[in-house]
């Protein structure tokens, strides 16, 4: 497709239309919507793509001013393009397009520098598709380095964390060493950063907490990064999932730096001034001192990342590479500016303490708080949206009038925010607004009497693809184990050959207090009864999809299938409606219910897991079973 | 490098403003050699922060290449406006030069190195938007070069009036018009 998208022809209009959209379009933006509404409508007249061509231009002008769109300057933005061909000069290619290199054949350059090239490849042993690096001989040359690096790299991959790069292979071809990874198709974080778009608060910490849960699980298997930066950490295009790259390489690069193994790191920078520019700006204060270094390096250098996307700036940044060391060791980093939630500024500050003593200890710890602000953050969020009345969702069938909900809403952002905190992480939101139209109508009326002594039910997930937003392929029943991306959703459906009474409820993952959302019944499905046909299939969600977020952790969905009502579920499948969204308001009844399903779940159902679906049989009247749904 | 003598380019300037074609084919290499040479000493003393003044790159340059003693009033607007003119020429060759612009999903895998991020992204964007802007330069020349001396010269709405010889609202406002149908145009092609 090589450059097809530059040479397109650009929407061109014809002078006078040109003209004319521009003479509305100047005035139109000048108004409030409203009365912008009613003057385009009224210059545009019957002409309706006249008015289509304005509000586009309209719109896009909102975006381009949300976005602050070429709003810097083309030099600025475009500054490294000048840097790339100075500095390194136009990139040496190794290998050509086509050629083989040991069972790999060389598809496309990715990117060269100082420290190697890298290529896309297909390993034509697996058929599949890979970045290659090639190490500079100078790098690879060092025999016992290169041995530990292998080491270290191996183990971090085996880690299976879906956060750190994944290494295949690592060997040597004609004299060249090389590292086959997992192709990411996406771009650095240094390049994400340089984008458009000014990142949101929640996506900073979003990208934060996936490299701190790369780093806490190559630290409990003693592996230390010691060189975290933007240029180490890629997002993955199509669902932003953070890969941190080169686990196990910074030990054997210093050699590239320090010719002697004991020479201090710092009197490498000061002789060789630029040779590691850019890494030396996350170096913590124990590395720029080239003494002993452990996990809490990583540590600093995730906050010196951290302060550097929330700040636009680096915490740390001399004239020299001397005076930036200077400042590591010595200065405190310039205070965060207000619009920074405090939290955020402490975070940020305990990881870049001098004394590693002071830092967080470990990478979960750090992860535990960043992720705590970033839920209360989306609580925030969530409470501002929900009492904007311009965009407050539409009225569900029995609500009441906006007028006399008044002092109600302040009820119902409590439990939307107990409930975002406890699950909506997990199952979007969305779900209940989603629903809106009614589910068919199934009557339970001729109920099969339920065979005493035996209970029986079914379920099945189905996934369906997301791409861009959008469904993308037709669902599929979720069979054996299958690559699971972000980006899929799921839907859980339950069948019985039985009529009995069917009740589904979410448990997110553990907190301190039980805190449950009634799925099913619902006062749109099944007419809010739970009494479930033979052969009725109730779906959850009944409209939308479950989608995963990316906090990690294991999610129950309880089914409970009984032949007679359930007096605990009973009552608190009043809230099963829009509103309430599910969630249970008290403690007490949250309580009651997990008593409940504590004490019927020790028995627990015979599992016979077929190809799609599962059938679930119990003795007794009662089949109480937790769906677990383990999300990395 | 040797500098071309400041008057030379005085008088080149001065042709130019006067309407003289020529002169603005022999200035445009000399300008553009001695911006190009100042972005890459900017570059490699502010590469910490990838920052790059570019106002404060051709006030250096018109200081250094025009002579202040002769100077008419109009040629620093002049000087200005074909500076800006050329920046975008200096970067659109670097974007095309480097090679990975020619990927068009903008594929890329990163990085053990540092100050040479690969970054095709940037180059391709910049390649789209020179392209979008050569499209309203043949619909609305006007406007076409307001966003070329702001995004490219640095000018600010000021400058960029006194250039053109309008009013500072009709800067604006071209700028917002540009800069939504630029947007716009980029944002239907950003799918591929």
């Amino acid at each position: 497709m090589a450059l097809s998208t530059t040479l397109r022809d650009y929407g061109q209009l014809n002078p006078e239309r040109w003209q004319q959209i521009s003479r509305i379009f100047k005035s139109a933006i000048s108004l409030d919507p409203e009365a912008r509404n009613a003057y385009v409508a009224g210059q545009c007249g019957s002409d309706d793509s006249l008015r289509a061509e304005v509000d586009k231009l309209i719109a896009s002008h909102q975006q381009a001013s949300e976005q602050d769109f070429i709003g810097g300057m083309a030099a600025e933005a475009a500054a490294p393009l000048l840097i790339i061909e100075d500095e390194v000069g136009p990139p040496q290619r190794t290998l050509s397009n086509g050629q083989h290199f040991g069972s790999y054949v060389i598809l496309d350059p990715l990117g060269a520098g100082g420290m190697g090239e890298v290529y896309l490849a297909r390993d034509t042993r697996l058929d599949r598709t890979v970045a290659l690096k090639i190490l500079p001989p100078d790098i690879s040359g060092d025999k016992r380095r290169m041995q530990r690096f292998r080491q270290e790299a191996k183990v971090a991959s085996s880690l299976n964390q879906p956060n750190i790069l994944t290494v295949f292979e690592f060997g040597e071809v004609g004299g060249l060493t090389f590292l086959a990874t997992e192709f990411v198709d996406g771009e650095t974080l240094r390049d994400h950063l340089r984008g458009k778009k000014k990142l949101k608060l929640v996506e900073i910490l979003d990208i934060n907490i996936q490299v701190l849960a790369a780093l806490d699980a190559a630290h409990e298997a003693n592996i230390v990064h010691r060189d975290i930066k933007p240029e180490n950490v890629m997002i993955r295009r199509r669902d932003h999932v953070v890969k941190v790259l080169d686990f196990g390489l910074a030990k054997v690069t210093e050699k590239k730096i320090s010719k002697d193994d004991e020479s201090e790191a710092a009197t490498a920078f000061k002789t060789a001034p630029g040779i590691i520019m850019g890494t030396i700006n996350y170096m913590s204060p124990e590395q720029a001192q080239a003494g002993a270094t452990d996990q809490r390096t990583d540590i600093w250098s995730t906050g010196v990342m951290l302060y550097e996307m929330v700040a636009g700036k680096m915490p740390f940044s001399g004239a020299t590479s001397s005076h930036t060391i200077v400042q590591i060791l010595e200065k405190d980093p310039l205070p965060l500016t207000k619009d920074v939630p405090a939290e955020l500024e402490r975070i940020v500050l305990k990881a870049m303490a001098k004394d590693p003593d002071e830092r967080y200890q470990t990478a979960k710890d750090m992860l535990i708080d960043l992720r705590s602000l970033k839920r209360r953050l989306e609580v925030q969020a969530e409470i501002e949206r929900t009492s904007s009345p311009s965009t407050e969702r539409p009225a569900a069938i029995g609500d009441q009038p906006r007028a006399a909900q008044g002092n109600k809403r302040g009820v119902v952002i409590a439990l939307v925010t107990v409930m975002v905190l406890v699950t909506a992480a997990i199952f979007g939101i969305s779900m209940w607004r989603s629903t809106r139209e009614r589910a068919k109508l199934v009557t339970p009326a001729a109920a099969v009497p339920a065979t005493v002594g035996e209970r029986k039910l079914t379920y099945w997930i189905t996934v369906q693809k997301f791409k861009n937003g959008k469904p993308y392929q037709d669902p599929f029943p979720l069979a054996g184990e299958i690559n699971f991306e972000a980006t899929y959703q799921i839907r859980v459906n339950v069948q019985s050959p039985q009529a009995g009474h069917l009740y589904i409820l979410n448990e997110g993952p553990a907190s301190t207090e039980p805190e449950f959302v009634v799925l099913f019944p619902s006062t749109t499905a099944n007419e809010g009864s739970s009494l479930l046909a033979a052969a009725q299939t109730v779906q959850i969600p009944e409209k939308s999809w479950f989608r995963f977020d990316r906090q990690q952790g294991t999610e129950k969905l309880w089914l409970v299938f009984s032949a007679e009502p359930v007096p605990e579920l009973e009552n608190v499948k009043q809230y099963a409606n829009r509103k309430a969204k599910g969630l249970i308001p008290s403690a007490a009844e949250n309580k009651s219910v997990q008593n409940f399903l504590t004490q019927h779940s020790a028995s627990k159902p015979e599992s016979e897991p077929g190809e799609t679906l599962t059938t679930l049989k119990s003795s007794g009247n009662l089949l109480v079973y937790a769906l677990r749904l383990e999300h990395h | 490098m040797t500098r071309p003598p400041q008057h030379e380019i005085t008088q080149l300037l001065a042709e130019w403003r006067e309407g003289n074609q020529s002169a603005l084919d022999e200035l445009y290499p000399l300008v553009y050699d001695e911006l190009h040479r100042l972005a890459r000493r900017y570059m490699s003393r502010e590469r910490k922060g990838h920052t790059l003044q570019t106002t404060a790159l051709i006030n250096e340059a018109y200081v250094r290449l025009v002579d202040q003693k002769n100077v008419h009033w109009a040629n620093r607007s002049h000087f200005f406006a074909i500076s800006a003119q050329i920046m975008r020429r200096i970067l659109i060759d670097h974007a095309r030069r480097h090679g990975y612009a020619k990927r068009g999903g903008g594929a890329q895998q990163v990085s053990l190195e540092e100050v040479a991020a690969i970054t095709p992204n940037l180059s391709r964007e910049l390649l789209r938007l020179d392209e979008a802007l050569k499209s309203l330069a043949e619909m609305d020349p006007r406007r076409s070069q307001v966003v070329e001396l702001r995004y490219f010269g640095g000018l600010n709405n000021e400058e960029i009036a006194g250039v053109l010889n309008i009013s500072a609202n009709t800067v604006t406002r071209d700028w917002n018009m540009a800069r939504a149908w630029l947007y716009q145009q980029l944002s239907e092609t950003t799918a591929n």
